[in-house]
């Protein structure tokens, strides 16, 4: 009985899986391709949909699915295992190896003291003035080193302040959520501000690329999306207010505590300062080099000077790195490549304008909702820079401006604003145990608002300026 | 009733689920109570929330970043207030009130964490934290250390996991639900012709002898006529408690036997009754009485497997 017990509560773990494996099934062997869809593009999309299954439900671990992605392009006779290889690896996948090796070596410097000395500085001990703080530098630093760097960086210095501010969180829950959303939200929409924000934006830099659509520079990514991140940053400051109203309005006592905790640092050390100085250097060759060299070529370079100086450890580095999403992102990436090139992409840009067409008429607006609230809904189901790996080679197609849909794309793709689990930011607060699913839902609606009318906005009013 | 017992009190291991001190101080107190008065050992779990694959990494960054600032992971913060309680509720364990919690002091193994104690042969308490889904996570635990009895609150989600947690946890599994530990409850034992009758009535006779708590076992038929298989588990569960020196009453009841079970019970009950014996298939989509039995009542249920 035992075996029978087992099996069962295996089904009960495995049941998406299975119910994945049953649909590719039916799919391929009972339902012929749509008319104007070759078998191989069928069975790109067919992969894909499966793919889209397991990340969702998670019955695997990820390197299998990114596994199970590369060797069913090969099985179901889409390319040859050379060309799968081949497109499994490129500058994308290296910036978001890159860039999560130079979280752990950022992180690791302990400069989140420096920095909590820096905001207090700045922000004195009003809390509103401090949230406002949270929400702002959050925002300008994880536009440049990453959303995930800065909310880890941030998450003690916010925690140390709900500590000194009650004993018992529990009774400080609106100040609570206010400083803990201000990093993640403030992380979150800072991210879309430079290329190197998130995987997401070179994903989508390296999708325009691949599908001839030209490249842009670091700068021109800064010149058409910088100006929503700055005009976001004080509506997102009244919405966490508004929203979780804290309890108390001076936080004089905690700042104090907060500031003897971070004084025992004493003055920045030479090893902090090479840290410092090695970012600044990686972020000019962002800004100066990577049209010519890529930028993920490099944020592997910026490894390679923090293991050379001796500012990290590889084995630290080893340790913390997430492989699997990595293997995950290029496996994303290379069917990406495989809907476009089999047309898998162009037939269901075609269907969704086909079918929406008949109720938004304008083109240029059909394309931008698409644009907009698929990406926007999907990254809050996935994560962020899987939405763009898969949603970005169908809104390439859409017919529009591949590169003002791809800013538009990569943009709503940081609108997981109501789930824990779309931006790498939000799981980070989440995980302190002191927020709320329902609390993501209630500042989500307001930070979603603001985002789509800001990024109208912007495509309106801004792009046009610049063309 | 066979001589050699089905349960050997001096080797019995409890394992206690955590969740929060809002929400799980009436189940580390029957935990701590049931543990001192077997003295069996008792592991307390905490399982927490996995966060999703694409961010564990910065989650874990973060984590050993928070370490630097002395913010402990909020799970090991549940199993520091579990311990510091278990120290309040056995003030005479000297064992137990030498030990200090020290969150540097874990050890990952086996896909869990443990807090390692100083003095475990003594104090005979672990803290262990997990993270992922419950059941899969409780399971896991329950097979490793190979505990006699899983202690869980009743949470508003019980309804939902009462299927799970019967059918697929691996141990007896107490669901503690308005309990209340300064009561004195009346032990409700249900006694039928399934193998598991033999070992509840031990379990029944155990807790009775050391609490103190009076005994009633309850047959219920479907028809009017008791088989010799319903009669010869109440004599054998007679037999067992009288040899023990434990007055019982017992009560022989007609219908459906969930409803009556449910019925007779009232809420100043602990019901013990023994696990299901049908095909696990079966018990997916049909239920079985435990799991309906626990369904529909809100009184503390001992399942004993």
């Amino acid at each position: 009985m035992q075996v029978y017990i087992d099996i069962l509560f295996w089904i009960r773990q495995k049941k998406w899986l299975l119910v994945a494996v049953a649909y590719g099934l039916i799919m391929h062997f009972q339902v012929s391709p749509p008319e104007g869809l070759s078998p191989q593009a069928y069975d790109a999309l067919i992969i894909i949909s499966m793919a889209l299954i397991l990340i969702i439900a998670e019955p695997l671990p990820l390197p299998a699915i990114a596994m199970f992605m590369l060797f069913m392009q090969v099985v179901l006779g889409i390319d040859t295992a050379n060309h799968v290889a081949s497109s499994f690896m490129n500058d994308a996948v290296f910036f978001i190896m890159g860039s999560l090796m130079l979280a752990v070596a950022i992180v690791s410097q302990g400069l989140d003291k420096r920095l909590a000395l820096g905001i207090i500085k700045l922000t004195g001990h009003k809390t509103w003035r401090i949230i406002a703080g949270f929400t702002a530098i959050s925002a300008l630093l994880s536009s440049f080193i990453g959303e995930h760097t800065v909310a880890a960086m941030m998450m003690p210095v916010g925690l140390t302040l709900v500590r000194y501010a009650h004993k018992d969180p529990q009774k400080v829950r609106g100040l609570t959520a206010a400083l803990l959303f201000s990093i993640a939200y403030g992380a979150t929409l800072g991210s879309i501000g430079t290329p190197s924000g998130g995987g997401r934006n070179v994903i989508m830099m390296n999708y325009w690329s691949e599908f001839g659509a030209g490249s842009v520079s670091y700068l021109h990514w800064m010149k058409y999306v910088y100006p929503m991140v700055l005009f976001e940053i004080p509506f997102t400051v009244l919405i966490l207010l508004w929203t979780f109203k804290p309890e108390q309005s001076n936080l004089d006592s905690a700042v104090r505590k907060l500031v003897i905790d971070v004084a025992h640092a004493g003055r920045i050390k030479g090893r902090e300062l090479l840290a410092i100085m090695l970012f600044i250097l990686i972020f000019l060759s962002w800004v100066f080099l990577s049209e010519r060299i890529g930028l993920g070529i490099i944020a592997l370079l910026g490894v390679f000077l923090y293991l050379a100086f001796g500012l990290v450890e590889w084995n630290e580095l080893n340790r913390k790195t997430n492989w699997g999403v990595i293997l995950l992102f290029g496996a994303a990436i290379s069917m990406g490549i495989q809907m476009n090139e089999t047309g898998a992409a162009a037939w269901v840009a075609q269907v969704i304008s086909h079918n929406l067409g008949k109720i938004i008429e304008n083109p240029a607006l059909l394309q931008g909702s698409v644009s907009i609230f698929l990406t926007g809904f999907m990254s809050n189901l996935l994560s962020s820079s899987a939405t763009v790996a898969i949603v970005g080679p169908i809104v390439l197609d859409l017919g529009a401006d591949k590169i003002l849909i791809g800013y538009s794309t990569a943009i709503a793709s940081a609108f997981g604003y109501f789930t824990a689990v779309a931006a790498p930011a939000c799981t980070i607060i989440y995980s302190s145990g002191l927020v709320r699913s329902q609390d993501f839902l209630r500042a989500g609606w307001k930070m979603g608002v603001l985002s789509v009318v800001s990024l109208l906005g912007l495509a309106l009013l801004w792009w046009p300026v610049l063309r | 009733m066979k001589t050699r017992p089905l349960i050997n009190p001096k080797t019995l291991k409890f394992l206690t689920a955590v969740s929060s001190a809002e929400y799980s101080l009436q189940t580390l107190k029957m935990g701590s109570l049931i543990r001192s008065v077997f003295d069996a050992s008792l592991g307390v779990v905490y399982v927490g929330e996995k966060a999703s694959e694409f961010h564990g990494s910065s989650v874990n960054l973060t984590r050993h970043n928070l370490d630097s600032w002395n913010i402990i992971h909020p799970g090991l913060e549940v199993l520091k207030w579990a311990l510091k309680e278990l120290k309040k509720l056995n003030p005479d364990n000297q064992a137990l009130a030498r030990v200090s919690f020290n969150a540097d002091h874990v050890f990952e193994e086996d896909g869990r964490v443990r807090v390692v104690l100083p003095d475990e042969l003594s104090t005979r308490v672990e803290l262990i934290l997990r993270e992922g889904e419950l059941i899969h996570q409780l399971r896991k635990e329950i097979q490793l250390e190979a505990y006699d009895l899983a202690i869980i609150g009743g949470s508003q989600n019980k309804r939902r996991l009462a299927h799970s947690i019967i059918q697929y946890l691996p141990s007896s599994i107490l669901v503690l639900q308005k309990f209340n530990p300064r009561k004195k409850y009346s032990l409700l034992l249900l006694v039928d012709d399934s193998p598991a009758t033999a070992k509840s009535v031990e379990w029944g006779a155990l807790i009775a002898e050391k609490l103190g708590w009076p005994v009633k076992t309850l047959t219920v038929s479907k028809t009017k006529r008791f088989g010799l298989g319903y009669q010869g588990a109440a004599d054998m569960a007679q037999a067992y408690f009288e040899a023990k020196g434990i007055t019982i009453e017992q009560f022989f009841l007609t219908g459906d036997p969930v409803e009556t079970f449910v019925k007779f019970a009232g809420d100043d009950h602990f019901v013990i009754m023994g696990a299901s014996t049908l095909n696990p298939l079966k018990q997916l989509f049909l239920g079985s009485k435990p799991i309906r039995t626990l369904e529909r009542t809100d009184i503390p249920i001992l399942i004993v497997r």
